[in-house]
């Protein structure tokens, strides 16, 4: 049983050694998840200010305005477009459909994240 | 190749990954008309708290935002129990999880539907 889960194998990953692009595939979309879901939990917590007043929410909105909170901003962009195009690749395959050319669907999936994520990053940096 | 195609695991069961799978895609389309939305539509971005109050006088815009909440941390509860059930949790730590999922997911959705009705309530 040496492939099957346990807790105690977590660390490995982290081991980025042998690894075939369908599993950097599996890491890309599970790290991306859990970024997503921390940020999805910040994001509740932070429109609680619109229930405590205009000042509460617009000293947030000047936070959020800094480079650091904005840079923080569009790694989550980018964690959802990666999610978003990786998951609909998934989606299909798992239907059956184009399971032949996963890997060619992913890079493609990939340049297009990274046309959009760019495009993302000036708008937020220079037209925003 | 069958290794490589995304499927419900031993304790995940076919119908929950079916919903996380569709929600998925549901998400998809709803965050695309959330940035559009959030960002063009509303002219400048909600970037002040008036603009969100007037923003939020559509009960359009109420009632995809709640739907949307109630997607999204389905999916996010629904991917984060999957990935639990990689580290091999016991019946009993699973039965745990399970509950402790329902409560906060059901927390967050009747917060983020007692949040947008404080909103839209307000001038």
């Amino acid at each position: 049983m040496e492939n099957s889960p346990s807790s105690s194998k977590l660390i490995r990953w982290f081991d980025p050694r042998f690894r075939q692009i369908g599993t950097w595939a599996f890491i890309l979309n599970r790290v991306t998840a859990i970024g997503l879901t921390v940020y999805l939990v910040l994001h509740l917590f932070m429109l609680g200010k619109l229930a405590q007043g205009p000042e509460a929410y617009d000293s947030f909105i000047a936070l959020a305005k800094t480079p650091l909170i904005k840079f923080g901003e569009l790694l989550v962009v980018a964690a959802g477009i990666l999610h978003g195009t990786n998951g609909i690749r998934i989606t299909l395959n798992s239907f059956g459909i184009a399971v032949r050319y996963q890997v060619q669907i992913f890079i493609i999936m990939l340049v297009l994240s990274l046309a959009g994520i760019a495009y993302f990053a000036y708008f937020m940096f220079f037209l925003a | 190749m069958d290794g490589m195609i995304s499927k419900p695991k031993v304790q995940e069961g076919a119908w929950l990954w079916l919903l996380k799978v569709l929600f998925g895609l549901v998400i998809a389309v709803l965050i695309a008309v959330h940035f559009i939305v959030n960002h063009l539509v509303a002219s400048g971005g909600l970037l002040t708290y008036q603009d969100v109050i007037n923003y939020y006088k559509n009960p359009g815009v109420t009632t995809m935002e709640i739907a949307f909440l109630i997607f999204v941390v389905s999916h996010a509860l629904m991917g984060t129990r999957s990935i639990i059930l990689d580290l091999n949790p016991s019946e009993k730590i699973l039965k745990f999880i399970n509950w402790g999922m329902l409560i906060l997911g059901s927390v967050a959705i009747i917060y983020g539907i007692w949040l947008v009705q404080v909103i839209a309530a307000s001038r």
